[in-house]
């Protein structure tokens, strides 16, 4: 009896509601992960950044209002010139980032000998670390000795004294800066290599058919194809930026958060610097959205007429509408 | 007999002569398209092009491969090709007795099974819980599928630091601390290191797998757990190395969270253990005499130096590298081929 009940009562739902109910079945490690491991820590997070711990064993909290985030304006000394350093850092890095790594990216994507050697090879730097091996290597100044102009191997001695010990130290610590970007955008690499295979390579033969030049299709193709890949990798080398091992500001949270056991502040802090994070990546997709390669027909279905910024491709001009 | 003979010898003249002009011929011509192949602009500048791209792609794999050549030819120096200038890429004896000083000092075995065990479970978890969290964000539409897609994204980008603080709390609470639960659990179920990503990855890949074969299995009397777990997860191969690699990569080299939940020794990882050497050499030197002493060595700079970072630093790295070198092929195709691109 019970089993034919139940078979009716599945038989009455929908397709669609079956379909929302497999949807959530599969979400559903999520939904669970997402309450006990994100939502709780991060709300926790939140309140603790307004308050002081009275007590850890109770998880006694005491309200303080915006006093932790005056605090780190106002009083702390350390935080804000740390706060921009960072962010100096960042800046910096992270257009060179994109830009070397999409470089790499079309050199290993054309046929040259060897391509898969160079492939692993680009990937080594990754394999010794995000970690500690890295930072080891970096104490003892090895991305400094990689393009060293110093001892002049690559430029000679007379050349460099011409120019003094100021500039030719000024461009050391731009090769030294380099070093560290290529090494930190292994990921970044193969992210824009996935990108550009997924090219189909009739849209390089159209073009060049119609007699564009290879820094046209570059301009016209390669680049609004992989604007996804690019939105992703945008995204992805800020956020590893930020939670780099090398990164002073957080080994400062955590002195805060664990070293003094002032929770509350440690917390503000990280909310402090998450709120650069977010407002650099909201920032980046706002700037994205617009220049975002899409589907043209499905582009004017959604807003019923075509965009004027976007950087589509007339693949299919008899459907266009 | 002479004339014949002569006019014999005539033709062979003329005929001589004919291959010869006729060679001759062959040859301007072939010098005249070598001339035109080499010296046409086009040809020139694609050859230059070419040297061009080769020259700089070199140059920039020297760049890349040059942490883990100094890393192996450093491991290798003694202390007296350390401070020599003059040796910098050959050293005048390999000592690979730093590497069994990098051993016992790093207590390598204890702590690559520790590595080992939450690096193979963890990336476990990842594989196969965000696949099948993929696999729902990219075939079925429910309520709220939009918010929480856009959870797994916030969740990638909201660094673990800022609220590492509520997380330590609550697995004190737990009572998970010191074992390797916090590390574990979260991955299996699509959180831990980096999670936001595979979900990303593996909805990226399902979405541009044809939904015929379902299809198909479900005429068959399939149901859509068995269609999972039999069509669509073993289709998933390529996404899964490349989540795999990423994830064993990353899990292993991580200290961060370790290190926040983790502050029994013994229970400790790998990578780690090279800040334990620095500290050593740092050290005062009675401090350091009593710790060599202790775990059996001799004591001096000629047995612990610049090169024993290195060497241990190498020991770190060698099982992620030697990992990789098997899964590298398949690794590059699933790149290649998983179409990570959002369409």
């Amino acid at each position: 009896m019970e089993k034919q009940l139940k078979s009716k009562k599945r038989l009455r739902l929908t397709l669609r509601q079956r379909d929302q109910f497999k949807g959530l079945f599969f979400v559903s490690p999520y939904i669970i992960g997402m309450i006990a491991f994100f939502i709780y820590p991060v709300c926790t997070s939140f309140v603790l950044s307004f308050s002081d711990i009275a007590s850890i064993v109770g998880f006694d909290l005491k309200f303080v209002g915006i006093e932790h985030y005056k605090y780190a304006f106002i009083v702390d000394n350390n935080f804000v010139p740390m706060f921009l350093d960072v962010v100096g850092n960042t800046v910096l890095k992270f257009p060179l980032t994109i830009v070397f790594a999409l470089i790499i990216a079309i050199l290993l994507n054309k046929k040259i000998v060897c391509r898969g050697m160079f492939r692993v090879i680009f990937f080594i730097p990754f394999l010794l670390g995000a970690g500690v091996v890295m930072q080891q290597l970096r104490i003892q100044g090895v991305d400094r000795a990689v393009l060293s102009i110093m001892d002049g191997k690559i430029i000679p001695y007379n050349i460099l004294n011409y120019f003094g010990a100021d500039i030719v130290n000024a461009v050391q610590t731009v090769f030294g800066i380099i070093v560290q970007v290529l090494w930190d955008s292994g990921v970044q690499i193969l992210l824009f290599l996935s990108g550009l295979q997924s090219i189909s390579p009739a849209l390089y033969e159209a073009a060049k058919i119609d007699g564009a030049t290879e820094w046209e299709i570059f301009w016209k193709i390669t680049i609004p194809m992989i604007s996804p890949m690019m939105l992703l990798n945008l995204v992805y080398t800020l956020v590893t930026t930020f939670v780099d091992i090398d990164n002073q500001m957080l080994s400062y949270i955590s002195t805060y958060g664990f070293g003094n056991l002032e929770f509350g502040y440690g917390a503000a802090l990280g909310w402090i610097y998450f709120a650069f994070v977010g407002v650099l990546i909201a920032l980046v997709f706002a700037i994205m959205k617009g220049y975002m390669h899409t589907n043209e027909v499905e582009e004017v279905k959604k807003r019923g007429h075509k965009s004027r910024r976007i950087l589509t491709i007339e693949t299919n001009k008899k459907r266009r509408y | 007999m002479d004339i014949r003979a002569e006019e014999s010898l005539q033709l062979k003249q003329t005929r001589n002569e004919d291959t010869k002009k006729e060679e001759f011929s062959k040859f301007k011509f072939y010098m005249k398209r070598a001339r035109q192949y080499f010296t046409s602009s086009s040809r020139i500048k694609q050859l230059i092009i070419k040297l061009f791209m080769y020259v700089f792609l070199i140059g920039l794999a020297f760049v890349f491969v040059y942490p883990f050549i100094y890393m192996i030819v450093t491991s290798l120096k003694s202390n007296s090709d350390l401070s020599n200038f003059a040796v910098e890429w050959i050293p005048t004896e390999l000592k690979f007795e730093n590497y069994s000083v990098a051993m016992t000092l790093i207590n390598y075995m204890r702590y690559f099974k520790n590595s080992v065990l939450v690096t193979v479970f963890a990336t476990l978890g990842h594989v196969l819980s965000c696949s099948f969290i993929g696999y729902g964000f990219a075939r079925f539409n429910f309520p709220l599928k939009k918010i929480l897609f856009f959870v797994v994204i916030l969740a990638f980008i909201v660094p673990i630091q800022t609220m590492i603080i509520p997380m330590y709390l609550t697995y004190v609470n737990l009572g998970w601390r010191n074992t390797y639960l916090p590390l574990i659990v979260p991955c299996f179920f699509g959180f831990g290191l980096k999670g936001g990503l595979y979900v990303f990855l593996f909805r990226q890949f399902y979405l541009t797998l044809p939904r015929d074969l379902e299809n198909a299995a479900r005429i068959d009397g399939c149901g859509f757990l068995s269609t999972y777990t039999r069509i669509v997860f073993p289709l998933g191969q390529s996404t899964m190395v490349v989540a795999t690699v990423l994830s064993v990569v990353w899990h292993w080299n991580d200290s961060y969270e370790p290190g926040m939940y983790i502050d029994k020794a013994a229970l400790g990882f790998l990578p780690p253990r090279i800040s334990y050497i620095v500290s050593i050499i740092n050290s005062p030197p009675e401090d350091m005499f009593e710790q060599m002493a202790a775990l059996g060595l001799s004591d001096g700079e000629d047995t612990l130096n610049d090169a024993v970072i290195m060497a241990s630093a190498a020991l770190i790295c060698a099982p992620v590298i030697i990992f990789f070198a098997f899964a590298q092929r398949l690794f590059m195709e699933g790149i290649e081929r998983s179409g990570i691109t959002g369409e």
